[in-house]
Order: C-alpha cells, then sequence, then structure tokens
C-alpha cells in the first residue's frame, strides 16, 4: 500500500497505522499514548497530522485531479490522530506544514497546563518523553495564568511504585497495560475531565508484572520506588544484558552509578519479553548492594575466617586441592552460571582430573526437548497445555502465552522497529480462553485465563501425564467415553486427571487438531522422571512441540555443554551427601540442611564461592567472594536454546570474580596457564569443542546449533518424597529475598501457603512467622492461608538447592516464632 | 634614540614615584575584589524557613565542564526537612582542585542554592582535602579549610584577606 508522507513514499502493509507510516517514511511525529505492543487510543492528540486521501466515483474509477491529470487528493476536515488511522491506498500525510505545527504547540501548551515544573527533583527527568517533546515541538511558552492542579504528590501505589498524581497527563498507558498484557486490571482512571486521576480500589497493585509501568509512563508519574531519588538520567551507566534471574532469557537494562545498582528496566527483545519483564527481575537487584557482601577472600586461620590476599587464598586452595585423589573432588556450580562459567568448571575438574561436576539445581530429565517451541511459536500457538506454576517459575513464558490468547500475531518488525501503533490490538480484547488448558497441583494465576483447568494431586504429574496419553492415543471416532473406557478410566482416574474425562478428551482432541500446539511442563514435571517421559509422549501423540522451562537461567546452556557429572552417582546431592572429600561449591548452600551441614563440616577442604556468608559459607576452609549476576560477561541460553549475551554492569564488588575468575587465580597459584582462566579462554575453548564462536553474539542472540553430546547422565535414584507438600517456584529469588528491602515489605516475607481450613485446625493466621522443618530444612516462613491451595495441601517457596516439587513439611512441629500484630 | 625621548621615559617614572602606590600588601591589608568575582562556592539556605536551597537536582553537575561536582540526593522526612520539597542532597561534593570557577553551576542551578563566592584562598596540602563537602560550603561557613583549620587550632576566628561589595545572589554570606 504505497503512502506519502511529505515527500517520501513509502510501501507498506494494509492496516498499518498511519503514525508508523510517517516513522518508516524517516520522518517524526510526537505521542504521548502510543505504547508499541499496546492497543493505540488516540489519547493523547500529539501525534496530529494533516492527511488526506484519494476518492472513488460511484462507478469505482479514482477522482482525478483536472489540472495535474492526477488522482486528486481529499483532504480530512480536520487534523486526524496519526495512531489511529489506517493507511489508505494513495494516501497523503502532511507532518510538517504551518497546521499541523500550530496544532503540535496547542497540543504540548495544553498537556502543560497541569503539569508541575518540578523536572529538578523528577526521577524522570533528562529521560522524560513530554521533556523532549516540550523542547521540540512546543513553543516554549504559556498563557495559563492560573493555578495549576495540586493532588498528591507521593502517592504510594504499591511498596515499589510511587505515583505523582500532579505530573500525570492521562494518557492511560499504565491503565491500558495492566488489561492488555498481564491481564490483571488493578488500576483506572478516577473522575473526569480535569479532576481525573489513576489510582486502585484494592490495596497496592496486585500483579506480578505491575514494574512495567514506570517504563512506559511517558512523563514522571510512576516511578520506581527501589531507584527514587538515587541518581539522574544521564548520570546512570546503562547496561544492556540478559537477566539470570530466570530461564526465559529477558533483555534487561541494568542501570548503575558510582559502582552501585540503582535500577533495572525491561529491555526491549521482540522474540523473548517483548518490552516487559516481571516484578521479581525488576525489583530484585538491591541485594547486589548489601553492606554484608563477601568482597574479599577469607582463609580460616585457628578456627576463624579472616580476610586474605587472593594470593594466600589460592594457594592455600591448590596446596591442599593437590592432597586429594582427583576423584574425591566435588565441584558444583550454580545452575545461573554462563556458559563460560561451566567451562570453567569443566576445566577445573579436569585439571583435577574428577568426574564429580555437576550444576545444581538440576533434575534428572533432560531441559532440552527433541521438539521445543520457541517463545513465538507459543505467542502464535492454537492450543496450549501448561503443566506447573509458568507465572512463577517463568513469567515472561506467562505473558507470551496471554499473547497467544488474544490471536494476534507478534508483529512484523518495521523500518523503525516495532509498530508503534498496532491497530489489531483492541481495549479489552476477548481473550481465546477455550485454547489454554492449565493443570497444577494447586490454583495457579494463569488459570484465570485458561479455559480449561484442572488441579491434580501433588505429585500426581506422571498420573496426568499418562492419563491424557492414554486418551490421545484413543482413535477419533471412538469418541470420549469409549476412549475413556479403553484406557480404564475410573474415578480415580477423575482425580489423577484432576477434570472430568469428558473435559480432558475435549481438550487432548483439541491439541491434536490444533496445527500449533505446544506443551509447557515446568519443575514439577521434571522433577519426576515418569512425568517427563509421559509428557514427551503426548507431544509425539498430538503432536505438539514442547516447552521446558528449566529450574534456573542456564540450564538449558549448562546441559548442553554437559556440566555434568560422569555417573549418576557423583550427582550434586551425592556430592554433599559424603560422596567427595573435598568440595568447591560456587553459590550454593546445602548447608541450610543441618544434616547436610555436619558432614560438610567433617570434610578435610570446602571451598566456598559466595556472595553472603551462607550456612555453608561458615563452614568453609575457604570463601571466595563470587559476582553477583549482573556483574559477569558471558553467555547464557534460555529455554528456547537461544544464545544471549551478559553484560557486566559496572558494579563495585571488592575482589570478586566469577568462576574463570577463580580458575585464574588458582592458575597463578599453580604457575600454569590453566583453560577458561578468563571469559575469552572459555570462549576460545568453546570454539574449538562446540565450533561455535559467542565473542561475536548480537543482543538479540541466535539458536546456534551444537552437537549433543548428551552421556546419557541422570540423576542418582532417590527416593520420591511421599510429602503432600509442594517446594514451588516463585518469580523472586528466595536466597536473596532478606535482602531486598523493597521487595520484602511487598511480599511481606518468603510464604507458607495453606488452605484457609488446615490454617484454622492449627490456630495459625494470615500474617504469622513460624518457623517449620521442610524436609528436614528448617525454614521461617510467613503463613498466607489461601484457597487457592487445595485442603491438605502445604506450598513453600522453593531454593537453589531445594528445587521445586514435592516435599515433606512437618507441620505438627511448626513453631509460631511472632504472631501478626492485631490490629484493635 | 634621542635624549628627549629618553627623558619623556624616566619622566613617567619620576611620575609614578609620586603617585599613589597599587600594591596591596596582602595578607597584612585585605584584597578588594569585584562584585561578581567567582570563588569558592557557598550552598545557600532560604533566609526565612533556614532550610537548604539545594534540591539535589545534580544539574550542576552536568552543566559542569570539569567534572568536579558529585551530588547524591535523598529523601526529606517531612516531620524533619533538610530542604524544601521532597528532595535534598545528602552528598554535595565539589573537587576544588579540579573546579575551574566558570560559574556554569550557579547558572544550571534552578533554585540559585549554589553561587560562587568571593574566597579565593583555598590552599591546602593533601588532595582530599581540595574535595569540600556540604559542611565547608553551607552559608555560614567563613574561609576555606586550611584557614578553619588554623583558626580552628589557634582558637581565632577566621580571618579571610579580601573585601567586597555585597553581591544580591550570595544571600546570608557577608565579608
Amino acid at each position: 500500500m504505497k503512502v506519502t508522507v511529505n515527500d517520501v513514499e513509502v510501501d507498506l502493509a494494509p492496516g498499518t497505522s498511519a503514525i508508523d507510516a510517517v516513522f518508516a517514511a524517516g520522518y517524526d511525529v510526537p505521542y504521548f499514548c502510543s505504547q508499541e505492543y499496546m492497543s493505540p487510543i488516540g489519547a493523547c492528540r500529539m501525534c496530529l497530522a494533516k492527511v488526506g486521501a484519494p476518492r472513488k466515483d460511484r462507478e469505482g474509477n479514482w477522482i482525478m485531479d483536472e489540472e495535474t491529470g492526477e488522482r486528486k487528493i481529499f483532504a480530512f476536515p480536520a487534523l486526524l490522530a496519526t495512531c489511529t488511522t489506517a493507511l489508505m491506498e494513495g494516501m497523503v500525510i502532511d507532518t510538517l506544514s504551518e497546521d499541523v505545527k500550530h496544532a503540535q504547540n496547542g497540543m504540548i501548551e495544553f498537556t502543560l497546563i497541569n503539569h508541575p515544573l518540578d523536572c529538578p527533583v523528577c526521577d524522570k527527568g533528562g529521560a522524560c518523553e513530554l521533556q523532549d517533546r516540550s523542547y521540540e515541538y512546543g513553543s516554549g511558552r504559556s498563557r495559563f495564568e492560573f493555578m495549576k492542579r495540586h493532588q498528591e504528590k507521593h502517592h504510594p501505589l504499591s511498596d515499589l511504585i510511587t505515583l505523582d498524581r500532579e505530573r500525570c497527563i492521562h494518557c492511560k498507558r499504565c491503565v491500558r497495560y495492566f488489561e492488555e498484557v498481564p491481564g490483571d486490571e488493578v488500576l483506572d482512571f478516577i473522575e473526569r475531565g480535569g479532576h481525573t486521576y489513576i489510582g486502585t480500589i484494592e490495596d497496592g497493585l496486585p500483579s506480578n508484572f505491575s514494574g512495567n509501568i514506570t517504563d512506559i509512563c511517558p512523563v514522571g508519574a510512576l516511578l520506581d520506588a527501589t531507584s527514587r531519588f538515587r541518581g539522574r538520567n544521564w548520570e546512570y551507566d546503562h547496561t544492556p544484558t540478559t537477566s539470570l534471574d530466570d530461564a526465559s532469557g529477558s533483555a534487561t537494562v541494568v542501570d548503575a552509578r558510582t559502582g552501585r545498582i540503582e535500577r533495572i528496566k525491561a529491555g526491549l527483545h521482540p522474540e523473548v519479553n517483548k518490552s516487559w519483564i516481571d516484578d521479581g527481575m525488576r525489583f530484585g537487584h538491591e541485594y547486589v548492594g548489601d553492606p554484608d557482601r563477601i568482597t574479599r577472600p577469607l582463609l580460616r586461620k585457628d578456627g576463624e575466617l579472616v580476610a586474605v590476599s587472593w594470593e594466600e587464598a589460592s594457594a592455600f586452595v591448590a596446596e591442599r586441592l593437590a592432597e586429594f585423589s582427583g576423584k574425591d573432588v566435588g565441584i558444583a556450580i550454580r545452575a545461573d552460571a554462563t556458559l563460560e562459567e561451566g567451562v570453567a568448571a569443566l576445566a577445573l575438574a579436569e585439571h583435577v582430573g574428577t568426574g564429580q561436576v555437576d550444576h545444581a539445581p538440576r533434575y534428572g530429565p533432560s531441559v532440552v526437548p527433541g521438539s521445543p517451541a520457541t517463545l513465538q511459536d507459543l505467542a502464535v500457538a492454537d492450543a496450549i497445555f501448561v503443566v506447573g506454576d509458568v507465572t512463577e517459575e517463568v513469567p515472561a513464558v506467562d505473558l507470551r502465552i496471554k499473547d497467544a490468547l488474544k490471536g494476534v500475531a507478534p508483529p512484523p518488525l518495521l523500518p523503525h522497529g516495532v509498530p508503534i501503533a498496532d491497530l489489531r490490538l483492541k481495549e479489552r480484547m476477548p481473550r481465546r480462553t477455550e485454547i489454554l488448558a492449565v493443570a497444577a497441583p494447586y490454583r495457579v494465576d494463569l488459570m484465570r485465563y485458561a479455559g480449561t483447568t484442572a488441579i491434580y494431586p501433588v505429585g500426581g504429574e506422571a498420573a496426568l501425564l499418562k492419563g491424557l496419553a492414554a486418551l490421545a492415543e484413543a482413535k477419533d471416532d471412538d469418541g470420549p467415553a469409549a476412549a475413556a473406557g479403553q484406557s480404564g478410566a475410573t474415578a480415580a482416574d477423575r482425580s489423577a486427571l484432576g477434570m472430568d474425562v469428558h473435559t480432558a478428551q475435549a481438550f487432548v482432541d483439541r491439541l491434536r487438531k490444533a496445527k500449533k500446539a505446544v506443551i509447557v511442563v515446568g519443575g514439577f514435571v521434571l522433577a519426576d522422571q515418569a512425568a517427563a517421559d509421559a509428557a514427551q509422549r503426548l507431544a509425539t501423540l498430538v503432536g505438539a512441540r514442547t516447552m521446558v522451562l528449566g529450574p534456573m537461567a542456564n540450564s538449558h546452556g549448562l546441559e548442553l555443554l554437559q556440566v555434568v557429572p560422569s555417573h549418576a552417582r557423583y550427582d550434586y546431592p551425592s556430592m554433599v551427601d559424603g560422596g567427595a572429600k573435598a568440595l568447591v561449591l560456587s553459590n550454593l548452600d546445602p548447608a541450610a540442611d543441618p544434616a547436610v551441614a555436619e558432614r560438610l563440616g567433617a570434610l578435610r577442604l570446602l571451598v566456598v564461592h559466595e556472595m553472603f556468608m551462607t550456612a555453608t559459607a561458615r563452614l568453609a576452609h575457604v570463601v571466595l567472594p563470587a559476582k553477583s549476576v549482573y556483574e559477569k560477561d558471558g553467555t547464557t541460553v534460555n529455554l528456547e536454546g537461544r544464545f544471549l549475551p551478559v553484560r557486566a554492569a559496572p558494579v563495585d564488588a571488592g575482589e570478586a570474580v566469577d568462576l574463570t575468575g577463580l580458575v585464574r587465580e588458582l592458575g597463578l597459584a599453580l604457575g600454569q596457564r590453566l583453560e577458561a582462566r578468563s571469559v575469552r579462554s572459555a570462549r576460545r575453548a568453546m570454539r574449538k569443542t562446540l565450533g561455535i564462536d559467542l565473542a561475536e553474539l548480537t543482543d538479540l542472540g541466535e539458536f546456534v546449533k551444537v552437537p549433543r553430546r548428551r552421556k546419557g547422565v541422570t540423576v542418582a535414584a532417590r527416593p520420591p518424597s511421599a510429602g503432600r507438600a509442594l517446594r514451588v517456584p516463585t518469580m523472586v529469588r528466595q536466597e536473596y529475598l532478606a535482602r531486598n528491602p523493597h521487595l520484602l515489605a511487598a511480599l511481606g516475607g518468603p510464604a507458607l501457603r495453606l488452605h484457609p481450613d488446615d490454617a484454622a485446625a492449627r490456630g495459625l493466621h494470615a500474617g504469622d512467622e513460624v518457623s517449620v522443618r521442610v524436609d528436614g530444612v528448617p525454614r521461617r516462613l510467613r503463613v498466607e492461608p489461601t484457597r487457592a491451595v487445595p485442603p491438605g495441601v502445604v506450598t513453600v517457596p522453593a531454593l537453589p538447592d531445594a528445587p521445586a516439587g514435592p516435599a515433606t513439611v512437618d507441620l505438627d512441629g511448626v513453631v509460631v516464632e511472632r504472631r501478626r500484630l492485631e490490629v484493635a | 634614540m634621542s635624549v628627549l625621548d629618553i627623558a619623556k621615559g624616566m619622566g613617567v617614572t619620576l611620575g609614578h614615584l609620586f603617585k599613589k602606590p597599587v600594591t596591596v600588601q596582602y595578607p597584612e591589608q585585605r584584597a578588594q575584589v569585584a562584585a561578581r568575582f567567582r570563588g569558592r562556592h557557598h550552598l545557600l539556605r532560604h533566609p526565612d524557613t533556614g532550610l537548604e536551597k539545594c534540591i539535589g537536582c545534580s544539574l550542576c553537575a552536568a552543566a559542569c565542564p570539569a567534572y568536579a561536582i558529585y551530588v547524591e540526593a535523598a529523601e526529606n522526612d517531612p516531620a524533619n526537612p533538610v530542604s524544601a520539597g521532597e528532595r535534598y542532597a545528602s552528598i554535595y561534593e565539589i573537587n576544588m582542585l579540579r573546579c575551574i570557577f566558570c560559574g556554569f553551576c550557579e547558572e544550571a542551578c534552578p533554585t540559585g542554592a549554589v553561587v560562587l563566592g568571593h574566597e579565593f584562598e583555598l590552599a591546602d596540602f593533601r588532595y582530599q582535602d581540595f574535595v569540600y563537602g556540604k559542611e565547608d560550603m553551607i552559608v555560614g561557613v567563613v574561609g576555606g579549610r586550611w584557614q578553619r583549620r588554623e583558626a580552628a587550632a589557634k582558637g581565632a576566628d577566621v580571618r579571610v584577606g579580601l573585601e567586597a561589595p555585597h553581591r544580591a545572589e550570595l544571600e546570608g554570606v557577608d565579608h
């Protein structure tokens, strides 16, 4: 469709908005209310342009201009908001004429009537769309001589977001965002006209994705409370990177100032997280600047850990490691380590000569599916089956599922990037909930949008998936009853499926008929090999692609890299269970379990690479300071298998190093040039063994074909937990929650969730702080009675050392540490 | 060159012998500086409320061509505010060795909080002593760091070796 913008002719697809045509032609037009990936509504009236189009007469012929002999352009009677105008063939858009300038001046003046001029104290100052647009398109004067509107300057919308009601220009981006993107309608306009303000009737912003409104607010009305007054926008060092907080590989921008991380904003990755991130990822960074952080190596001397130089610490480690026969040494890293760190762990293992090398948390089943689905596949899927709690596990997946429900495929990129106004998107779009089925052992957030929901018994993933696979195997023409009969479905099956057989059959049929079906499985399925096999079988039977949510950011990559033991009995739990005589642990805290702590205390060498004084670090002979996930350079592989760059933000971390740095220091002590002694060296090694060069990776990353060298190692067989409790994934990092003051205040602490009746039976009240043993590990949790959890089930947050899955919670041994304060 | 020219020259010299000398016997005698002289910075307060004028906006630091200014802001406690409004400077530092006394900070300041005063006696011995904080620049503080150290050691008042006409922008500063 050919249109003319000023003097440039562009050819764009029908349905494109006029504002995108203007940008595609290389011109600029101011706007405040349009936003990528959201519906255009024409609220701010800034993108006005003079628009005209040719017309046809009754015979269907173009009306021609008699003078020029070309199609006559009929101007629309008034200036149009280009964001809500669809292109027409031969349309002529004028953004430069005096009429348009006059309108732009007027709109800026009008918008500024009630906007306070407190830019010097505004956290948005310097990155403010209104500031920029007023400078570019305003006349620089105001005829408004009256008092400006005065409203609340500092309204805490939640513990994480501050609202300044005076600054709001009513663009409605935040209101639309909540309805359209996460589907949580928690914010709306109240009152009318000049009195309009945004507000919420509930307490806080009960959404998992509330932080994104601080990114999209065009003015300083909605601000991130963690970075309030921390610095001005031009003072921050912006580091575009990939988040290591979950397996999605979401793009983020880490803003640091004078060696401190001050805030995290969402980055743009059109194929992964678009421009949205969850609150755990955004606000969970404060622990990095915690004053308790270990910044120097610590060595045990006379029973006390004392700060020493790296030379002394590494010489000690090198000397003591040499005393062991190689195979007695265990090396374990946390599964959010970068690929380069994985190479370093392998190099260290090779140097020592041990097969006891592992990453944790790691489940037995592979996280690299045979027919993997990408996040784009998910967004265009026509049937989605989810087992688990994706919203907490990998929140980006939750949002991409909600994209699929709208039935609008991700927009194609235009010359200027993502379309500013995608006219296919509307406010309050109907959601195709029938294409989504969600199964979980308790009620999960995504079930609000699922046409089919199933709550199955704890640990019942295998039974559920086998039951569905049996239904899928039945022939189409048999009908559900026959299929049920064939698979021997009984009342017992109904409870295993968590739904009635007909519903299950209907959804299985939908999966089978769907051309682009996706099955998403999370940690609950991975915790059980039989369930993972059944999921694979179901996917094969219905011809669906599979998305496996790895337990941590780089689980996929570390499996590709084969940071796994040479034998199942050498896996991480066996290592800490007495399998190794010397241990090198990176960012893991097995000693939280008193039984393990006792064994670790008896070890002849325990080297702990950590950020904080954990229970394990307190037992260590040497504690080496570790870099946080924001301070590393490297590469991660997200759940799709996409290789993404991780870049180090300029953060003052003392003498902390990542694993490659640890290998370097050890090599210096040994007088050897070990492999993987730096990120570059690790990449050289990967180029040799895997045939990939990661130095060239762009921000958007790429899929790299890695030759599969699966050793076939799983994990050592352990008796399955018979508990009725569950360790559940959470979007916030539980291991650091106590050091994130804002997030802690918002969440109230790690939650022990149980049914209100169960809580009442045990005399527990909402908000009580209790000590309880989870699989023998003492945890301090906050009681949260909720009907989302079925009677008899208890959920506690998972930790890296205790990943999601069934567990035993000793509810009889609950000790109430602190009662919730009763309000008189 | 004629004898006449030499005589002319000597005449000029002779004439000056009988003029009032311009030499200032500094430091015994105070130096006279112009009203718009740009010396050490002062951080001013609102004279009526006593609150600091500085709101910690960092625009002075942004304007500074020598990168001599560092500001960290914090939120006011409404019950006990430091400045008017929500925000104040918790750290305000100027490196006097870097500063080129151009006065851009004063021009950039939206509240008239930082104003270049007349004091120029800033000599000191160690690098770190040239980084002036709020306590060195807040209105009421007289003299450079070394001058104040000396005065404290001697138990005397700080004596600044200058005199200047009053300047309206330097609200509350007097010499």
